[in-house]
């Protein structure tokens, strides 16, 4: 079988990974924070989201896709639990177990009294695919992804005073609890994206693996910004093929990919380290 | 207006229905160089984010520079130089020497923030006082602890502020640091301007306090280093206390334990 590259859902494939990377780099910044652990859970809130969003689209036909509802699902959940974090990482904990138990009961108990048709868009961002992607949801993940690396680009400094030194940025007026809510919306942006482009249960990988992997490249932060798209990209790319060429499921193929990718970095970097370190011993 | 410098009356901070700080109470006249010691927990640090105005009292009133923190935290900030407690960074975060040292400067410029020349310049020249301007790209994080502290001290000089707190900044400084910071503040002290100093030992700077603050939640004593530095006063805050004394000297062993 030979598909080309130009055939519709390869290029809606193509799209989508390349605006869910592009979405990405705002993890690196919530990596140096401290606080990527909670997006994979926050890509929870996306099931929330797309169930009721289906459900409020058979009463009001003409509604349209749900993924704005996913948007706001993740990020009123991402800010909240943003504000909830700043006592102890406990309740942060108990915040955002609270918060998944509601998005995820939503989409249990909407599900089953959705017709079979509408059952299929919900599930979507369980298991997500790439080549079923339609050009309205590539057109709302391009504006979603836009929005989330426009605001990267802006407040990078401000996000990084945040990581760095929160003491010091609120000692000098920085408003850090402002700052600090809007990385953790842009970063549920991307949340939205990715849970969209390649479901929640694998949205793990693009959400961590790129920013990890990025660290292990450079020290540099905006070195790592860059090198994150890129390795998303390109692992994303190469997902797609793989699925192409071997009929496996792209979400899987595309996960795959970024792990191999980071194992090799990782160890790659381990044996750098240890004949680096070899060189010293006497 | 009180005219101090710093006027404090009857504050009273809570944190978590805690009180934190209890019915603060003291005035610094002129521009001078104030010390406070208390044991750890004693609500040292919270002081110093009163007067910044992060914290508000829920009793009493505060008044720093003339201005008023809640009212005038945007002007008052301006004016202020401010270094951390050393936990506090993140360590995990490779910010370079120079961009940590900028960092004080670009805080205080309006939202684009743009880097200007002189903005560099003030940087580096403040970098160079603390003895490390060749370490301008290095990342601060692979730095010893002696010189991330004298970053953050040069990020806290670079603005020029009116007003310097510094949050224990002598415990982790070698020997040749410490002396360097003491002849800053000698420098600071001519030019009239103030000086905060949080410690939880007295030792390094005793002989260049103008006024010592002792403090355990609430004021324990106030007032001239050879008023409030003697051990019936000093005993109640720090139970282990030990004076030696030597030639006519005497130094004060404090120990840091809770009262
Ligand atoms: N955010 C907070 N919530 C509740 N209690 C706090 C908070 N921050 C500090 N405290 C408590 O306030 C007291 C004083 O803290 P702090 O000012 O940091 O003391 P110091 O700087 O003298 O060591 C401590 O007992 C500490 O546990
Ligand atoms: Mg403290």
């Amino acid at each position: 079988m030979v598909i080309s590259m130009l055939d519709p859902f390869v290029l809606r494939a193509i799209l989508g990974i390349f605006f869910a990377s592009l979405s990405v780099p705002i993890s690196v910044i919530m990596l140096l924070r401290g606080s990527l652990f909670i997006t994979p859970e926050i890509s929870h809130a996306a099931l929330g989201g797309a169930a009721l969003g289906v459900l409020m689209e058979t009463f009001f036909p003409g509604l349209g896709d749900p993924f704005p509802l996913v948007l706001i699902f993740c990020v009123a959940t991402s800010i909240f639990v943003c504000r909830m974090g700043k006592g102890e990482q406990q309740s942060l904990g108990m915040m955002l177990s609270v918060s998944l138990a509601v998005s995820v009961t939503l989409y249990a108990v909407i599900r089953t009294y959705l017709p079979i048709d509408k059952r299929m868009v919900v599930d979507g961002y369980l298991i997500g695919d790439l080549l079923l992607l339609s050009d309205t949801t590539v057109l709302s993940l391009a504006a979603a992804s836009s929005v989330a690396t426009l605001a990267t680009i802006i407040f990078y400094r401000e996000f990084l005073y945040i990581c760095f030194d929160m003491e010091t940025a609120e000692a000098l007026g920085l408003k850090v609890g402002l700052y600090d809510s809007l990385l953790f919306a842009i970063s549920a942006i991307t949340v939205a994206v990715v849970a969209r482009a390649i479901g929640v249960l694998l949205s793990v990988t693009l959400l961590i693996i790129p920013a990890a992997t990025s660290r292990l490249l450079t020290k540099n932060v905006s070195r790592m910004l860059v090198a994150s798209f890129f390795i998303s990209i390109l692992s994303g790319f190469a997902g797609i093929a793989l699925s192409l060429g071997y009929n496996i499921p792209t979400g899987g193929a595309v996960a795959l990919v970024f792990i191999l990718f980071f194992l090799i970095t990782y160890f790659m970097g381990r044996i750098h380290h240890s004949r680096r370190l070899d060189g010293f011993l006497p | 207006m009180s005219g101090s410098i710093i006027s404090v009356r009857n504050a009273s901070v809570r944190l978590n229905d805690h009180t934190v700080l209890e019915d603060i109470s003291f005035d610094l006249e002129r521009p001078s160089i104030l010390m406070v010691v208390g044991p750890n927990g004693s609500g040292k640090t919270t002081l110093l984010k009163l007067l910044l105005g992060i914290l508000k009292p829920f009793k009493g009133t505060v008044e720093v520079l003339g201005l008023n923190p809640f009212e005038d935290g945007k002007k008052l900030r301006r004016l202020v130089g401010y270094v951390p407690q050393k936990d506090k960074i993140s360590y995990e975060t490779p910010l370079k020497v120079g961009e940590v040292v900028l960092m004080g400067t670009l805080l205080k410029k309006a939202f684009p923030r743009s880097i200007s020349k002189e903005d560099i310049e003030a940087a580096r020249k403040a970098l160079a006082y603390m003895g490390m301007e060749n370490l301008w790209r290095s990342f601060f994080n692979e730095l010893s602890g002696g010189q991330q502290r004298r970053t953050l001290i040069a990020r806290a000089l670079a603005s020029d502020p009116a007003l310097l707190l510094l949050d224990e900044v002598f415990a982790s400084l070698d020997f040749e640091s410490q002396g360097n910071l003491l002849s800053l503040l000698r420098i600071f002290k001519e030019n009239r301007k103030t000086v905060v100093i949080v410690e939880h030992e007295l030792d390094p700077i005793i002989d260049l306090a103008d006024k010592i603050l002792v403090l355990n939640r609430k004021v324990c004593a106030y007032g001239d280093p050879w008023d409030v530095l003697s051990e019936e006063r000093l005993k109640p805050v720090y139970p282990c206390l030990r004076s030696l004394e030597k030639e006519g000297r005497r130094i004060l062993i404090l120990g840091d334990k809770h009262a």
